[in-house]
């Protein structure tokens, strides 16, 4: 069992760990995704000490392992690591990269190593390679030898940080097939991927990071299909979001457009939605609630989504409720329900921006 | 010859054509430059431009300086300065007439002694140190000096070496228990008055030296230093006295105590002789030069002794400063902030200045008072060098290792110095021998100048075989060759040491011994 405790870890520049604190049960599965800089493999790299947290506690069953005069190498020893770029001895031959540590450092001998090492290999597929050097492999036996390598020591955890980002695509399904192989083992796992269908399908826990944290905690099905928070959604869902605020009576339409047409453009967005999304926009914004609001207060979201090309955009804005369904001006309303799927108004009472209009293209 | 010519291409008859005239202008250029006027036999010597060879520091620069002011000077030493003047870089070469006679006499070709004198006559006499352990040496010597001119000794000394030219040395009888310790520094490459015949140093300052060590009731070695280190050697006590056919020069003069003059010689002039040059056929000629350079006298010897010199400071300081750079590396390689900055002005300061600089500073103010010999001298210095060397390789080949390669060894439970010696270096060292390979024929060749401070490694030894053959080429071309073969040895080992260390050449049964395999 794993304990974090008020993680955190502090670079000059950026804190990609802010105030992490989790348990990691015996067992436990979990994939951490999530947008690129936000700190998973910094994540998974303290675990075993690779990088040392700024503040924080790491608890392995039960022990404080960043506890001043712990011999960290003891920890590292029970937590096997997979790295992205293989990091396989390039002066030793497979199966003595497989041999080198047991023998080492937990003073096996040399017979009783190299069947267990041949019997890794025989697992990972690569058994005719024991005596070839990394040189002479290519990335995907590269990184099933790291595997191996890393399961003769028999840890009790396994980190792997993106073991297949490296990889050319077509060998990523190989060293799919033996971590998922590895999944089902019982060992407690911790895998760094950008592969969501992978992540989905090994795991019984996903780690969703972003923010400086881990920002959801969920099983694959919770993640994955019901995302509950905000940033969540948008990652599972590939959405690309365009936000901006439209405030006071003299407020410059140009920019504005230019900067949604930059938006759509680099989003790749196909033109019929394109004109759609702009259409919507212009008739609700300028058409309907412009002439209606005395200081205009309008905060526009557009999230569209690259997975099924669908787009939904919510327009947020201040002042006595008004429906936009009760408005004068028909022309624009008619324009607008046929041109979107849903329209849903809502007023929230009390808030900043009490009127709330989400708006569904499909 | 036409008939042929006419079936050659007319490209190759205009290159050789091109060359036939450029070689002819040449020849002509040159045959007009040498031309010394001949009617007063010293005139040209006021020319304006001549060229004119000198000691650099010795009396006669003073002495041309004042008679020939619109000469050109050129430094030499007397060997250069003689082949210099046969090969028409000099057109007057000045000196002890007496020892220029002895070099045409015995052999140098080219060149000829005219019969006038020029200047003051020269004193010739013995340095003696300030700082010796046998008291009252100065007082003492002056003595001896005083008594072997009174009694005909030095006379006849002068006549049997310098005159007759019968350089059998005689047995001096040395005393049984001796009082002090005398060492004398000499050159050994100034025939007849200190020079090696074979293996042992004689001459007539030689003789001397042992007839005033029985005086002194002394015992006696010698220290064979070049002549820009001879006074040097003195002034830092390395000797006691130093005795090399020595001239009372205004400049040592004032650098150093002379012993009364022992005798007196004159300037004398050296022109060129083309006469006079060697008429021997290629092959003759080379076989004479390898009977003079390496069997006459069982010379070889003196090069046997030379390589093992060259070989005794090349091979420990290699070995030396191999561990040195690695100690210095292993305290700096976690970033050490202290051991960092030691290690860099330690690196900045070996080098920063050129190693005979260094190896002078060790050895005449650093080791100055210190009883340690030149050859050790010369391995403290080359051990640095080499060790400054070995670290910045290392830092470079260490370096070169990707870091992933320490990650996954940390993250498999290696502690940090298993981790260096376990995986990070035996994949450094392919990156390191190559360079360090280089680093060794450059320190081979670097020794060539410990004959500063008087060890006789390879290249001293050619010189002082040089001294007494008068030949430039063969000696010089011989050193090169051995030098070729040293360092081709020192590579070869390397090379093995290449193949056995690295770690894709082992063979299947090595790697996998002692364990049982299915196939």
């Amino acid at each position: 069992m794993i304990e974090l405790r008020h993680l955190k870890k502090e670079y000059d520049i950026v804190t990609p760990l802010k105030d992490v604190s989790v348990t990691i049960n015996d067992g436990d599965v979990i994939s951490i995704i999530g947008p690129s800089g936000t700190g998973k493999s910094t994540l998974i790299r303290c675990i075993n000490l690779l990088e040392k947290p700024t503040s924080g506690q790491i608890l392995l069953n039960g022990e404080d392992i960043t506890a001043r005069g712990y011999d960290i190498k003891k920890a590292r020893r029970k937590m096997g690591m997979v790295f992205q770029s293989f990091n396989l001895f390039g002066h030793l031959t497979v199966i003595e990269n497989i041999m080198l540590a047991p023998m080492d450092l937990l003073h096996k001998g040399k017979q009783e190593t190299y069947d267990k090492g041949m019997e890794l290999l025989h697992r990972v597929g690569l058994a005719e390679k024991a005596l070839s050097y990394p040189d002479e492999l290519s990335g995907g036996q590269k990184q099933r030898v790291a595997i191996a390598r890393t399961l003769c020591m028999d840890p009790e955890v396994i980190l792997l940080d993106e073991p297949t980002s490296a990889l050319d695509p077509t060998m990523v399904s190989e060293v799919q097939a033996v971590i998922k192989d590895l999944s089902r083992s019982g060992k407690t796992m911790m895998i760094v991927t950008h592969e969501m269908n992978f992540a989905r399908s090994i795991s019984n826990r996903v780690f969703y990071m972003d923010d400086g944290g881990i920002y959801e905690d969920g099983t694959p099905e919770q993640i994955f299909e019901d995302p509950q928070k905000e940033r969540t959604k948008r990652f599972i869902r590939k959405l690309k979001v365009f936000e901006k605020d439209i405030v006071g009576a003299n407020y410059d339409f140009i920019v504005f457009d230019s900067e949604l047409e930059k938006y759509l453009q680099m989003n790749d967005v196909a033109p019929a939605t394109k004109y759609r999304i702009r259409l919507v926009i212009e008739e609700l914004t300028r058409q309907i609630l412009f002439p209606v609001l005395p200081d205009p207060q309008i905060h526009v979201v557009t999230e569209y989504s690259i997975i099924d090309g669908s787009c939904e955009i919510t327009v947020i804005y201040a002042g006595k409720q008004f429906d936009i369904n009760d408005t004068a001006n028909e022309l624009s309303l008619n324009l607008l329900k046929k041109t979107t799927d849903s329209i849903r108004y809502s007023y929230a009472e009390g808030e900043e921006r009490p009127n709330r209009v989400e708006i569904r293209l499909n | 010859m036409r008939e042929k010519q006419k079936n050659v291409p007319k490209k190759l008859l205009a290159i050789i054509m091109v060359i036939f005239l450029l070689t002819m202008c040449s020849l002509a250029v040159r045959a007009a430059a040498e031309e010394p006027a001949a009617q007063d036999e010293l005139a040209f010597l006021s020319e304006k431009g001549t060229r004119i060879g000198v000691g650099s520091g010795s009396i006669q620069e003073v002495l041309v300086n004042e008679l020939y002011p619109d000469a050109d000077i050129y430094y030499y030493d007397k060997f250069q300065g003689y082949i210099a003047l046969e090969q028409g870089k000099l057109d007057a070469y000045i000196y002890d007439k007496k020892q220029m006679e002895l070099a045409v006499k015995n052999g140098q070709k080219g060149v000829r002694v005219l019969d006038s004198t020029i200047g003051d006559p020269i004193r010739i006499a013995l340095g003696i140190s300030k700082t010796s352990a046998i008291p009252d040496l100065e007082a003492q010597v002056n003595r001896f000096i005083e008594t072997a001119q009174a009694d005909g000794t030095m006379d006849e000394l002068y006549d049997r070496w310098i005159n007759k030219g019968d350089f059998t040395m005689p047995e001096i009888e040395r005393p049984a228990s001796p009082k002090y310790h005398l060492t004398v520094g000499t050159t050994g490459d100034v025939e007849p008055y200190s020079f090696y015949q074979g293996e042992t140093l004689t001459g007539f300052d030689i003789e001397l030296m042992y007839r005033l060590a029985a005086w002194l009731d002394a015992d006696i070695d010698f220290q064979v230093f070049s002549w820009d280190s001879i006074v040097p050697g003195l002034q830092s006590g390395k000797a006691d006295i130093i005795a090399s056919n020595l001239q009372i020069s205004p400049e040592r003069a004032a650098e150093i105590t002379f012993s009364t003059p022992l005798y007196e010689e004159k300037n004398g002039i050296m022109v060129r002789d083309e006469f006079g040059a060697s008429r021997e056929s290629f092959l003759s000629a080379l076989s004479s030069s390898f009977e003079k350079t390496f069997i006459r006298e069982d010379r070889y010897k003196l090069f046997l002794s030379g390589i093992f010199t060259t070989l005794l400071i090349t091979v420990l300081s290699i070995l030396f400063g191999t561990a040195l750079g690695f100690l210095v590396y292993m305290a700096c390689r976690n970033g050490n902030k202290a051991a960092n900055f030691i290690a860099r002005i330690f690196v900045w300061l070996i080098q920063g200045m050129p190693v005979v600089v260094l190896l002078m500073i060790l050895y005449y103010v650093i080791f100055s008072d210190a009883n340690i010999s030149g050859t050790a001298v010369a391995i403290v210095s080359f051990t640095l060098v080499f060790g400054a060397g070995v670290f910045g390789m290392l830092t470079t080949s260490v370096g070169a290792i990707d870091k992933g390669q320490t990650e996954a060894a940390y993250a498999l439970g290696y502690s940090d110095l298993r981790t260096f010696f376990r995986i990070i270096l035996p994949q450094a060292v392919p990156h390191f021998l190559p360079s360090y390979k280089g680093e060794i024929i450059g320190l081979i060749k670097a020794t060539s100048i410990v004959g500063y401070i008087a060890v006789q490694d390879l290249t001293k030894m050619g010189d002082i075989i040089r001294g007494r053959t008068y030949e430039a080429f063969f000696p010089l071309i011989a050193v090169a060759v051995i030098y070729f073969i040293l360092g081709g040895l020192l590579t070869f080992i390397v090379d093995r040491i290449e193949i056995g260390t690295d770690p894709k050449r082992r063979k299947k049964e090595r790697i996998l011994k002692g364990v049982k395999t299915n196939d």
